[in-house]
């Protein structure tokens, strides 16, 4: 594999102090789980085998940690785990809106937990910490980027990644390349724009920011605004850690929905580079190229999921691919080099398209559109899939994910030419939720599988032919990625909350997943 | 269960179960809505008892779970401890009101925002009438001759007036007026009233305008027509006066998504007959005879019910066991993929002749 070179002097003078060695980042996931997807292709594939399907039901429960009172410190409510742990020598690190924490990974017990001082910010939820060498990385919802030792959770430094002022948050868990700590700002309360950007891993300076939205008349995607004062305001936060493909030495960005909103009377044009794909030079933060997955989203769709890196074929060729299964109901795939969309799939029942253009962009039927007296639109808000992370199997060429078909009333409530920030929402709803298995060779769903109680969880497939996902019902299931069919639950007595990770310690491979508050791992002790 | 009888003694004796309920519903509320999100998300929020009722409604369609009970103790804890805020009549400068507890630092947007004072915020918008109106607009969004003061930095950055008063004394770049005159209560008063305007841009700042948009005699013969809605109800039955109970928008949500209920889940559930149209179940075991009742709860690999004599029964689900579900609110839920939004609008005005 080629590499980057400044990667290979990191990987060298980082090999001497402990920590993370980043060649684990370039290597499929086993013994560590260095970055929120596992590795950088975010198809969440472990090819671990000791779980596997012939001994799934001797898999054991080998402890529970609690990480109780959080978010509040003291309180009496606890929190919801929504990051992906990552584990690094032996140590989960994972975090919840201002706090993190080490556990060790073979018993449990808390090495350390750092709880930040909050000036405010929204807290619905952390996905997870970005480690490079001896450090920890995580955001606040108070616009920081905190930064402590792997070692004892101490505080090395903190730095402001955005204006909270703005109603800006932090929640994304950020993504290493080489020495970038490239972060994503969150927040959709007020109309301000989205952007990514680039620290040093010592001192946190900006090394580069991207603006998701055009910054002047004349650059690139500002024809599909109808003013500067539209674009600047326009959103598309970057709420979701990215993925890179290092021989391309690009990362693939989703950005979030345009503003304001629902109510988009005042920004007619597709809205780029919201509710995209986007691919960036992690050193430069230049644009590669971009695929907008909804054109003018007026439904808080955005494109916020998880772009997963798959080589694979198509027609018999040898392809480097990046699919999205987005929250507007299509599943894409696209050319990861140059981002030339080679098919474009509904993955459920939607009512709100004309179908594809020439790009394989979705077209809007404008009826679907908020309304003053409602429409009746599906997927609603939630979506036809979430920020829960899916997963690709290439034993299978699976590609999987938690989805739903669910139909919400659209409303415009200011009317107004200039309706700004919330002048609209949807209301109401039914849902039925499922695991969909999508051939990204064809775009087809290859198997259904309903859950009886709803359920939107992350999930995780391995080479032990397993399948891992939370139903609605509080259970932890393991699946047949051939079929779908549940082959071992646990309930966990309560929904799982994050994306399952497994790794294997000294012989031993455990599974690792949160339910609200608590964290359970699982191990096949035999 | 515990919550359940918690809740039938307090419509009979408040007092002496209300520490009980309280902790049943901080965690009812922990248990549903912190499933997903940060408890504190919710109750750094004020809200009246029909608005927190909406947005229960709108979580549960969102994939909430919670029994019947466990929503209603939810309501219940968040009306009577997350309702509408005082009228404030404190000095500007006072923090938010007490109840309302460490919210501000969870919730979005800085922990020491502006906290308007209604009555300062009146008194700017004589100020703003007079000296802002013409360039900045109504409702200070800005015009071709003033930019927007909602989406200002200046203004984003303010608290009572810290940012805008200096910039206003420093030279407006287009006052007609030497702002100057202004006094500093003047300066306040109006950092209310533009704040307010922020705040009015907020997800639960605005409500639905108007869905009696349809024809009622279209609606009619839908009604008893294609949607085959009076196959089930009807206009001097169930639903008689039907419009004296709800209003509009309540109309035309119910019978899209019937019970407020969504996530699969029809009807109420969850410990047995609070609903009038509860989802039922059959199970028949490979040797016996079949066992129905009320549906308390399902998944792939179990299943409970409440048979008539009021017994819970669970069963696992084994191959041999037969399962038959039937949720009497199917066709509603059929219908969503077969309505035109016009049938919609049309049968909300149908209802809406049922005074």
């Amino acid at each position: 594999m080629k590499l980057p070179g400044a990667l290979l002097l990191a990987s060298s003078a980082l090999l001497a102090q402990g920590g993370l060695n980043p060649a684990k980042l370039l290597a499929p996931p086993t013994d560590t789980w260095p970055t929120y997807n596992g590795d950088y292709s975010g198809r969440r594939y472990s090819t671990l085998t000791k779980i596997n399907q012939s001994n799934i039901n001797s898999l054991s429960l080998a402890w529970v940690y609690r990480a109780n009172g959080a978010p509040g410190g003291a309180g009496t409510t606890g929190g919801r785990i929504s990051a992906t742990p990552v584990e690094v020598n032996g140590i989960l690190y994972f975090t919840m809106p201002d706090h993190a924490w080490a556990v060790d990974a073979r018993t449990g017990r808390e090495v350390w937990h750092f709880q930040w001082t909050p000036h405010g910010g929204e807290h619905i939820g952390n996905r997870g910490a970005g480690v490079y060498g001896n450090w920890l990385y995580f955001l606040t919802p108070d616009c920081n980027m905190v930064s402590l030792n792997l070692k004892d959770g101490k505080e090395r430094w903190h730095k402001s990644i955005c204006d909270l002022d703005q109603y800006y948050f932090g929640s994304m868990a950020p993504l290493v390349v080489g020495n970038h700590i490239i972060t994503g700002v969150s927040g959709d309360d007020l109309d301000r724009p989205g952007y990514i950007e680039s620290h040093d891993p010592e001192t946190g300076a900006l090394q580069w920011r991207w603006y998701t939205v055009p910054q002047k008349m004349g650059d690139p995607g500002s024809e599909t605004w109808p003013s500067v004062e539209a674009m600047k305001h326009g959103g598309g936060m970057t709420w979701l850690t990215p993925t890179y493909d290092p021989e391309l030495n690009m990362i693939y960005v989703p950005t979030g929905n345009p503003q304001p909103v629902i109510a988009g009377k005042s920004r007619a044009g597709a809205n780029l580079f919201t509710a995209s794909v986007v691919a960036l030079n992690p050193d430069t933060g230049k644009m590669q190229w971009y695929f907008q997955s909804s054109p003018h989203d007026t439904h808080d769709w955005d494109a916020t999921q998880t772009p997963v890196l798959i080589d694979g074929e198509i027609n018999g060729q040898k392809r480097k691919l990046v699919a999205q299964a987005s929250r507007n109901g299509y599943f894409f795939v696209l050319d990861r080099a140059t981002g030339k969309n080679i098919s474009s799939s509904e993955f459920v029942k939607i009512n709100w398209s004309k179908g594809v253009d020439a790009k394989g962009e979705p077209i809007l039927n404008p009826a679907k559109e908020p309304q003053l007296d409602g429409a009746l639109v599906s997927p609603n808000q939630g979506g036809a899939t979430n920020w829960p992370p899916p997963t690709y199997d290439p034993d299978t060429g699976l590609f999987y994910v938690s989805a739903s078909r669910a139909f919400s009333v659209y409303y415009i409530y200011d009317p107004s030419d200039k309706p700004e920030g919330w002048g609209g929402n949807d209301r109401g709803g039914w849902a039925e939720s499922m695991i969909q298995a999508i051939d990204y060779k064809t775009g087809k769903v290859k198997w259904t599988h309903k859950w009886e109680d709803g359920g939107r969880s992350g999930l995780l497939s391995t080479a032990g032919k397993l399948l891992f996902a939370g139903d609605g019902s509080g259970n932890l299931v393991a699946l047949d990625p051939a079929n779908g069919n549940p082959l071992w639950h646990a309930n966990l007595g309560g929904s799982v909350t994050n994306g399952p990770i497994t790794y294997e310690l000294d012989g031993t491979q455990y599974l690792v997943v949160a339910a609200g508050d608590t964290l359970f791992g699982f191990a096949m002790l035999r | 269960m515990r919550n359940g009888i918690c809740v039938a003694a307090l419509l009979l004796a408040p007092a002496t179960c209300l520490a009980q309920s309280q902790a049943a519903a901080t965690a009812a509320l922990q248990q549903v809505c912190g499933a997903c999100h940060a408890v504190e998300t919710v109750t750094s929020e004020r809200r009246t008892r029909a608005e927190w009722q909406e947005s229960i409604n709108s979580m549960v369609a969102r994939g909430a779970k919670g029994s019947d009970e466990q929503l209603a103790l939810i309501l219940d804890y968040l009306t009577t401890q997350y309702g509408p805020a005082p009228p404030a009549g404190a000095s500007p400068a006072a923090p938010p009101p007490a109840g309302r507890g460490r919210g501000a630092a969870y919730s979005p947007g800085p922990a020491d925002r502006q906290v308007i004072d209604e009555a300062a915020a009146l008194r700017g918008r004589k100020v703003y009438a007079a000296e802002c109106i013409t360039c900045h607009g109504t409702q200070a969004r800005g015009s071709d001759n003033g930019p927007d003061l909602v989406r200002s930095e200046i203004v984003l950055h303010d608290r009572y007036g810290s940012t805008i008063g200096p910039f206003l004394k420093k030279g407006h770049p287009t006052q007609t007026t030497p702002v100057a005159q202004l006094t500093e209560a003047q300066i306040v008063d109006l950092s209310h009233t533009i704040h307010q305007e922020v705040y009015n841009t907020l997800r639960a700042a605005l409500q639905i305008q108007n869905v009696l948009t349809g024809d009622p005699k279209a609606g009619s013969a839908y009604f008893n027509g294609a949607g085959k809605c009076s196959t089930c109800h009807s206009a001097t039955g169930d639903l008689a006066h039907i419009a004296s109970r709800m209003d509009p928008p309540g109309l035309q949500q119910a019978f899209l998504f019937p019970g407020g209920r969504g996530g699969g889940r029809g009807g109420g559930r969850g410990g047995g007959g609070a609903s009038a149209h509860p989802v039922t179940v059959t199970v028949t075991p490979a040797s016996g005879a079949p066992i129905a009742g009320t549906l308390v709860h399902i998944d792939d690999f179990s299943v409970a019910l409440r048979d008539g004599t009021g017994e819970y029964r669970s069963f696992q689900r084994t191959s041999g066991l037969k399962v038959v579900k039937h949720d009497p609110a199917e066709a509603h839920h059929e219908l969503l993929d077969t309505y035109t939004d016009k049938n919609i609008h049309d049968i909300v005005a149908y209802l809406e002749t049922l005074k």
